[in-house]
């Protein structure tokens, strides 16, 4: 395709100073939200031992709830019945008691001893899968949410720009680059046939990720501003219409039963438990929630929608493959961006993505280190810019360190629970603190060297996760294993290393074997 | 327009960069409206309606960022952009003063 060669150039620029900008924060938002596809997994494989006694059959829910409204009436506010328990949801019953802030809880479940008694336990869940999703979410940066979800907004509409410039500078030697990759010896080439590759074959992953993201990050100023010159009197959002609440005392339908209605109406629709609220005229309205894998859903693990306690009808236009079609395509757009359809195969498929989009924006940064090289003239090695230095630096320093810091809170996981009180502190402050040592690492060594030093120390931290999942089979340390799904973390990590071992033996070799003119050499460096 | 076709400069960058988040936000806001009064089920099409309008802004502001570095300097982006805006909102004025009319 032609285009003018001033405007690829103009575009060139653009691309350049938008990816050099957000690039780096790309990286980390990409390698967490690869790492989140797994969230219920890791939540799983992340969950303390529960010290409540087996949960009793659902055939017994009603006494149990029963038994837990009597003992602690505070849950009759909300409580919620469990079909199917897991190590990081280990009871029957649970509820929720509001904290000091908003959006603050302690949840609470409940199950019955051999001696049919009363067991109370507050659900410690670690937090560790949600840390990497607020990474994710606020491109790895530390500051409170609100910062955070604006820079995370100017850095999704940077994305958006790097993704149209790319592929404006891309387009008129498309046919002759596409699936060239030119390994030789020039190395700018090689890279930039990466990038391209890496870039357009993602392209249409990438700009529903741009898209999406500037929505979660403005959705709130976006209603506003429509509230005020869209809609006559504001945005009117309606009320939901249910059938009016039985006579007062009226009891709930048991769960067993509810179930069995709900899988009448729902075929094919997993049914993961039911929540209840109590309203202030003292009639429960309910909620079923589970998963239909034959649709997506804009929640990322789960669908819901609202249930009537007392007759077990279904309303379900809150349900993926039940909505109206403006409610399908904006649940479509959700599920895009969570990869929340076509069960795990897709699950995967938005790993392998997401950790390509990293490669992207990594790669992008090398090329930007490649094309502004003091190549040698004569015999002496020319000293690189410093901005080159410093953006190599940056570039080893902040994605190795984003992988070894998530890498060793994630080994942290099971020895914390025993030791300390406050996890989420805990989870956070081991990530930054290794984030910021591996850019330190990276600044102090140079590029060169820390390359494959933080690759090492990648592989070795990256080994102690499936380590301490079997120090916790053997029952040493406090840690623990639950069998079940959680294995697959394990696996993963344990296929990490030898692949960070592959590449740090790469880089290795580059820097001590390459060409000296470049950040790359550890003898130019030494020179 | 003219002839000799001027060559686009990496130039103007705030300018443009500030046109394209400025008014490619307000034109976004301007068409995602029209396209809420005036696409299927219009205005009171129900909340599913109203989240889609919400999403339309992205990719509109998003197109427009992205496209605001082909205006030849600053000058001509504002001018455009500046005129587009005025042009769908006055649009947008006009469709709600007609359909509000109706309804009343």
């Amino acid at each position: 395709m032609k285009i003018r060669s001033d405007i690829v150039k103009v575009y060139k620029d653009v691309h350049i100073w938008v990816g050099i900008v957000a690039g780096l924060m790309l990286f980390v938002a990409f390698y967490g939200g690869a790492i989140t596809m797994f969230e219920k997994p890791l939540e799983r494989w992340a969950a303390p031992p529960s010290s409540l006694p087996t949960p009793v059959p659902l055939e017994r829910a009603p006494a149990l709830v029963e038994a837990v409204l009597t003992a602690h009436p505070e849950a009759a506010r909300q409580y919620i019945v469990l079909v199917e328990t897991a190590p990081d949801s280990p009871a029957r019953v649970l509820w929720r008691v509001r904290g000091q802030r908003r959006g603050e809880f302690t949840e609470y479940g409940a199950g019955f001893d051999a001696d049919g008694r009363l067991q109370v336990e507050r659900i410690r869940k670690a937090p560790v899968a949600q840390l990497i999703d607020t990474l994710h979410q606020h491109v790895g940066l530390p500051f409170p949410e609100r910062v955070s979800r604006l820079v995370m907004g100017a850095v999704a509409l940077l994305y958006a720009v790097a993704l149209v410039s790319g592929l404006i500078v891309l387009l008129p030697t498309l046919v002759k680059d596409l699936f060239a990759l030119r390994v030789g010896k020039n190395i700018k080439r090689m890279w930039l046939d990466a990038h391209n590759a890496l870039g357009l074959v993602s392209l249409p992953f990438h700009l529903i990720m741009a898209l999406t993201c500037v929505v979660f990050a403005f959705h709130d100023q976006f209603y506003d501003a429509q509230d005020k010159v869209v809609y006559p009197g504001g945005i009117d959002w309606g009320r939901e219409e249910h059938a009016p609440p039985p006579p007062p005392g009226t009891p709930p339908l048991p769960a067993a039963e509810l179930l069995r209605r709900v899988n009448a109406q729902l075929p094919g629709f997993r049914v993961y438990g039911f929540s209840f609220e109590r309203e202030k005229d003292g009639h429960l309205e309910g909620r079923v929630t589970g998963l239909d894998t034959r649709h997506g859903t804009r929640a990322r693990t789960y669908a819901s929608t609202h249930l009537d306690p007392y007759t077990g009808q279904v309303g379900p236009h809150d349900l993926p493959g039940h909505m109206e079609p403006w409610d399908a395509a904006v649940n479509a757009f959700f599920m895009l961006h969570f990869g929340s359809f076509g069960g795990n195969g897709v699950r995967w498929m938005y790993l392998l993505l997401g950790l390509a989009g990293a490669m992207l924006f990594y790669t992008g940064n090398v090329l930007w280190i490649e094309s502004r090289r003091k190549k040698q003239r004569g015999t002496e090695t020319p000293v690189q810019k410093r901005s080159v230095r410093v953006l190599g630096c940056l570039t080893t320093g902040v994605s190795l360190g984003c992988v070894v810091g998530i890498s060793a809170t994630l080994a942290a996981t099971k020895w914390l629970p025993s030791r300390v009180d406050d996890l989420a502190a805990w989870h956070e402050g081991i990530y930054f603190a290794v984030f910021a040592a591996c850019v330190a690492w990276a600044f102090l060594r140079g590029t060169a060297r820390s390359a494959h030093e933080l690759l090492w120390a990648a592989a070795a931290v990256t080994a102690l996760i499936p380590l301490s999942s079997l120090a916790g089979a053997w029952g040493l340390g406090g840690a623990w294993h639950h069998p079940g799904s959680g294995i697959v973390i394990d696996a993963v990590a344990v296929l990490a290393v030898p692949v960070f071992l592959l590449i740090a033996r790469h880089s290795r070799r580059r820097a001590l074997r390459g060409h000296v003119d470049s950040v790359w050499s550890a003898r130019a460096a030494a020179a | 327009m003219n002839d000799r076709r001027a060559r686009l400069e990496s130039r103007h960058w705030l300018g443009k960069s500030v046109a394209g988040l400025v008014f490619g936000f307000g034109l976004a806001l301007a068409l995602s409206g029209l396209f809420a009064w005036l696409g299927p089920d219009g205005i009171h099409g129900g909340g599913g309606k109203i989240q889609f309008n919400m999403w339309l802004i992205a990719p509109i502001w998003c197109a427009v960022l992205s496209c605001v570095f082909l205006f030849r300097d600053s000058l001509r982006a504002w001018l455009w952009l500046g005129g587009a805006n005025a042009a769908a909102f006055g649009l947008l004025w006009l469709v709600r003063a007609t359909l509000e009319q109706g309804a009343a």
